[in-house]
């Protein structure tokens, strides 16, 4: 990760980072390869009967990069309503490519938990003791040198 | 009872983070009413243990960010004397007096400190003294966010376990690690805000604390410490080729890692042995 002042300051300051007391939804996004997992929490508004993204804040075990990532991530879905929330999951998985891929499993899984939170308000609207929703990563935190050689051993 | 242990849970903070931001004499006094609040976090969750009562590690996120020490001393000087007036609702009063004794003695010494300006905070990211490569402090930033929140972790892992356990094996290894990652922590804490990117660990999640299998956690703890092992072997050689000291510093800290990978292996095997676990 090149760390530039913008970074730092999401590191030392993470934007929405804890846990919600009565929230809407929660979800989670979960890296299966090491049990990191990241928790967005939702508290839902009403603008003319649009719900939107009032208040969301995450929790996460794991590493400075998936704070970092919840830190942006949550304050671009911010006042969203959900259609804008999930443009925002959907443009973010298609930039992973473009990422390291220890950024791009963190990034995948904030942008993966926002997506489960979001769903499970939908669901909760008509069932209101639906499940939360669990996503799992596809990415691989393991940078691709090193996956070749565990695959060579 | 519980509010009160989340008070004296954030000023503990606070004051390990004004210690941080010392460059003066008051440096060493920060750091050891930090350790005394600590064991009065302990002590409180004991009776709360004792008590039968249910509480968690969460806490409000703690501002830090002064361009003066003073204003940071009058806010913990404010929190223990809110701690001081709730204190009355704890109902052992030797405790209670006894906490109350310290909390008299650290506002009459916090007063009289002398003001400092803070850099602490000012994003600069060069050590004075250290002159590194862009990559060498890139790395060396996020190693200090990254191993800076670990040790807090660790720390508030092991107490949790410490207090939960009658096993006074079990729990001569847990103080040696807080021990440990105390140090570590103030090591880490020092060069941030020496860097200017002090901040305060974010709140851990009680999934993460609140063990439900030891065994599982300790040989996860061996594997992470391994990790661990290998970030400091990393960040060494990162800043080998720009600073010898420095490099030395992380060699140390690896070596460290040795002892705590000993240690935990040696709890695992009591562990097991004691709970009859093949």
């Amino acid at each position: 990760m090149t760390v530039d002042e913008q970074l730092v300051m999401h590191m030392m300051e993470p934007k929405n980072y804890g846990h919600m007391e009565s929230a809407d939804a929660f979800g989670f996004g979960k890296n299966p390869e090491n049990g990191e997992k990241v928790v967005i929490y939702l508290r839902i508004g009403k603008d003319e009967d649009e719900p939107y993204i009032d208040d969301i804040k995450f929790q996460a075990i794991g590493c400075t990069t998936t704070v970092v990532a919840g830190s942006m991530l949550t304050e671009e879905a911010k006042e969203l309503n959900l259609e804008g929330a999930k443009n925002l999951v959907n443009a973010t998985l298609k930039l992973l490519d473009k990422l390291p891929p220890e950024d791009a499993a963190c990034s995948e899984m904030v942008a993966l938990a926002i997506a489960a939170a979001v769903e499970t308000y939908e669901h909760r609207v008509s069932e209101p003791d639906y499940p939360a929703i669990t996503y799992k990563i596809k990415s691989t935190c393991t940078p691709k040198e090193e996956e070749d050689e565990s695959s060579n051993d | 009872m519980k509010a009160v242990m989340i008070k004296v849970h954030e000023v503990w903070l606070e004051t390990l983070m004004a210690a941080f931001m010392s460059n003066t004499n008051n440096k060493q006094t920060l750091f050891d009413f930090a350790d005394i609040i600590f064991r009065h976090f302990t002590w409180i969750e004991d009776l709360l243990i004792k008590n039968g009562e249910e509480y968690s590690y969460d806490r409000d996120n703690v501002p830090i960010k002064v361009e003066n020490l003073k204003v940071l001393l009058q806010d913990i000087d404010k929190r223990l004397n809110e701690i001081n007036l709730q204190l009355i609702s704890l109902e052992d009063k030797a405790l209670s007096d006894r906490i109350s004794s310290d909390i008299k003695y650290i506002r009459l010494i916090l007063e009289k400190m002398h003001d400092e300006m803070i850099s602490a905070f000012n994003m600069n990211r060069v050590m004075e003294g250290y002159a590194l490569s862009k990559e060498a402090t890139d790395a060396l930033t996020l190693f200090l966010f990254e191993e800076s929140y670990k040790e807090y972790e660790l720390i508030m892992i092991y107490n949790y376990l410490k207090a939960h356990s009658q096993d006074a094996y079990m729990n001569r290894i847990f103080q040696i690690l807080i021990d440990e990652s105390m140090f570590h922590l103030k090591c880490f804490g020092d060069m941030q805000a020496k860097m200017g990117i002090l901040a305060t660990p974010r709140v851990v999640m009680k999934e993460l604390y609140q063990v439900t299998d030891i065994v599982k956690f300790l040989k996860d703890g061996i594997n992470e410490e391994i990790l661990a092992k290998e970030e400091c072997k990393r960040l060494s050689e990162a800043v080998a080729k720009d600073n010898e000291t420095l490099a030395h510093f992380f060699d140390f800290i690896n070596n460290q890692e040795n002892y705590h990978i000993a240690l935990m292996e040696d709890a695992l095997n009591h562990y097991q042995e004691v709970n009859g676990i093949e």
